[in-house]
């Protein structure tokens, strides 16, 4: 049997719902600043209160409940290979790796440099190769790749080289058209598309309170074609949201109904993922801290507050201030992803390869990150306990004194009750002299070597590629 | 080769009663019992050995497989001529004198064990006489000592001077082990050979013995 999830609730029941009334409170009576006059329109035919010259949006209780019930609360993130599917809404922690940094740390030079397509290539290899990093969030900005073909070129080498499902950021609606109509082709059609769509597009409203017009269209185009949402409110406490961890957590959940509802107006029964992203400034110096305890706290706070709409929650953990692969890194990744994990998130974001208050990426951290994310994992699979398990039958067999080392109960056993981690140093002393003091970091470099040096070619294979190079000539390569 | 495939998938799995069967049917459908080991359990304990060495499997299955190879091997040796076989050799194990620890002894004697070496186990708080007289009696190739405690590596170098005095030095190699023991203690107190684990320890008894 698998641990019963939740493990961790920050929460009492009672804590749950004043902070879900709080939120209610702010929609019906503070509102959302929505920037864009046709989704106002939309929104007032739908029957929300619309304040037209405020540009402000009010939820009657009623009215957000009825939106939020088309809402689904199970769907799958369709992988291309059909053995990495995400589904979504089952009780199963699904984590993946971050998205959209400018700085890359180079692992041999220790330098941080900007970001490249090829950045994009890689990461997405890397993914491909590291099984507990579930799906792929575009992991990096293409600093050289003009606004024009952008999207096309971050999601084809994303598609390149992974199969996984492929998540990312679209800047405005023409992206988000290119990247449907690169999906589509790949897909062998619209409908097939439809029928599996194996991306997703991650939207952010603006703390507090406010969705601006390209964000609401690119959430529009997706909604009514098909294509699965994470919408993601980031608010800051202390900055742009309440300095309080149940100020902020009210304020992110009043965001988060809303362009979940929203959603809804567009098209029912979208697909979308109720998105938590809430961080805290410290205040001494008002820097933004991702890998604060309090994130994770409140991470795990929200997968309450989305299991109240049965929601699948898109939560954040795994974030470090740290700039480079140190103790810190490891002591706030590992806190936070556990923490995060057994509150139950359906998807964790930002929990691979990120340093530098996600703002930066190293490959070694991605194969770092895996086996963290493997670590916890075996916490989530708990401990199993039946006639088999218990074993009293071989404890009698080999007796006081004995040994279960060549016992056929263990032979039969031993590969699933423990975890076995790559990466982590496990041998004695001098075995670690002989190897050369390896350690994870070392370890992890190696493993990116050889991913790497195996990825070159691709995964979409190179007829498809021209084919999709003839349809899209604004594709470039990965420099 | 195919013949013996059924014969090296037992000893793969380590499955003891049906290796044991398969050199059995070998042996009555008058197959030569130097083409069963060869091409039926030295072709399985290499594919194991491979696969250990890749990580693919562990020591409890690399161990099962040399008992399975031994439980075999137990049928045909009287079908071999004397001087056929290479026995790996002999070694006498325990834990020295005022040490009661013997988890990494016994762990120990089962790797040698299961690489095919003779084991004779003295248990744990072996004084030097105790060695030197089984020593004497046993003939060992190897004299194999285990400590646990800073308190009882003495024990070690008393155990080499007791077997010198007995003029049985020369007859015999000395391997230790143990965690606080170290390259460096084993080269101090003049023993031949030392290993950090139970898999060091199967390798540093064959190099002693000039085994490949």
């Amino acid at each position: 049997m698998a641990a019963a999830i939740p493990l961790y609730k920050p929460l009492v029941t009672d804590e749950v719902e004043q902070i879900d009334q709080g939120a209610r409170y702010i929609l019906e009576h503070v509102g959302i600043n929505v920037l864009d006059n046709a989704c106002l329109d939309m929104l007032g035919e739908a029957g929300a209160e619309v304040d037209r010259p405020n540009q402000m949006v009010k939820f009657r209780p009623d009215w957000l409940d009825s939106a939020l019930a088309q809402a689904p609360s199970s769907f799958v993130l369709h992988s291309r290979d059909g053995y990495n599917d995400i589904h979504l809404g089952e009780g199963k922690v699904h984590f993946t790796n971050g998205g959209r940094v400018f700085h890359f740390r180079d692992g041999r030079t220790g330098q941080y440099r900007y970001t490249m397509l090829r950045h994009v290539a890689r990461t997405a290899a890397l993914v491909q190769n590291l099984d507990y990093i579930r799906f792929y969030m575009i992991a990096c900005q293409a600093h050289t790749v003009k606004r024009e073909v952008y999207h096309l070129n971050d999601f084809f080498h994303s598609f390149n080289n992974t199969t996984k499902h492929v998540m990312g950021g679209c800047d405005n609606l023409e992206g988000a058209r290119q990247v449907w109509e690169l999906a589509g082709f790949i897909a062998g059609g619209e409908e097939q598309l439809r029928r599996k769509p194996f991306l997703s597009i991650v939207v952010n409203p603006i703390s507090p309170l406010t969705m601006e017009s390209n964000m609401l269209n690119v959430l529009r185009f997706c909604c009514t074609h098909g294509i699965p949402v994470a919408c993601d409110p980031s608010p800051m406490a202390g900055a742009t949201s309440p300095v309080t961890l149940a100020g902020t957590l009210a304020q992110m959940h009043a965001e988060a109904l809303a362009c979940a509802a929203i959603s809804q107006v567009f098209s029912p029964g979208a697909k979308v993922l109720y998105g938590a992203v809430p961080t805290v400034m410290d205040m001494r110096k008002m820097d933004v801290t991702m890998g604060s305890i309090e994130m994770a706290m409140m991470n795990a706070a929200a997968v309450q507050l989305a299991g109240l709409y049965k929601l699948p929650i898109f939560g954040t953990a795994g974030v470090t201030e740290s700039k480079i692969s140190d103790v810190q890194t490891g002591s706030e990744k590992s806190m936070s992803s556990l923490l995060v994990a057994m509150a139950g998130a359906d998807c964790i974001h930002l929990a691979a390869g990120m340093l530098d208050s996600a703002n930066s990426i190293s490959y070694a951290q991605y194969v770092i990150d895996n086996e963290i994310i493997g670590t916890i994992h075996r916490v989530l699979s708990g401990i199993r306990v039946d006639q088999g398990t218990l074993a009293l039958d071989v404890i009698g067999e080999v007796g006081a004194g004995g040994n279960y080392v060549m016992h056929d109960h263990t032979i039969e056993y031993m590969m699933d009750e423990f975890f076995y981690p790559q990466l982590a140093v496990r041998s004695s002393y001098d075995v670690w002299e002989e190897q050369g003091r390896p350690d994870m970091l070392s370890r992890s470099k190696e493993v990116v070597q050889r991913v790497l040096a195996k990825s070159k070619g691709g995964v979409l294979g190179p007829d498809l590629v021209s084919r999709i190079r003839k349809t899209f000539p604004g594709i470039q390569n990965a420099q | 080769m195919s013949d013996f495939k059924a014969l090296s998938d037992a000893v793969i799995k380590g499955d003891i009663n049906a290796a044991v069967a398969q050199t059995q049917q070998a042996l009555e459908a008058g197959h030569n019992p130097h083409d069963v080991i060869d091409k039926g359990l030295v072709a399985g304990m290499d594919e194991v050995g491979n696969r250990f060495s890749k990580g693919q499997f562990f020591v409890p299955q690399m161990l099962r497989a040399a008992k399975t190879m031994q439980e075999c091997m137990k049928l045909l040796h009287p079908l071999l001529k004397e001087g056929d076989v290479v026995s790996k050799g002999k070694i006498l194990i325990g834990t020295v004198k005022g040490d009661l620890h013997d988890i990494g002894k016994n762990l120990v004697a089962m790797m040698l064990e299961g690489a095919g070496f003779e084991i004779v186990d003295l248990g744990v708080d072996v004084p030097p006489e105790k060695f030197v007289e089984k020593v004497q009696e046993n003939r060992p190739d190897i004299v194999a000592m285990s400590a646990l405690l800073s308190t009882t590596m003495p024990a070690m170098p008393q155990t080499i001077t007791a077997i010198e005095k007995a003029g049985l030095r020369d007859k015999v190699k000395v391997m230790i082990g143990g965690a606080p023991v170290t390259e460096k203690y084993a080269q101090e107190i003049k023993s031949d050979g030392y290993a950090s684990d139970a898999g060091g320890a199967v390798n540093k008894a064959k190099g002693l013995l000039g085994i490949p």
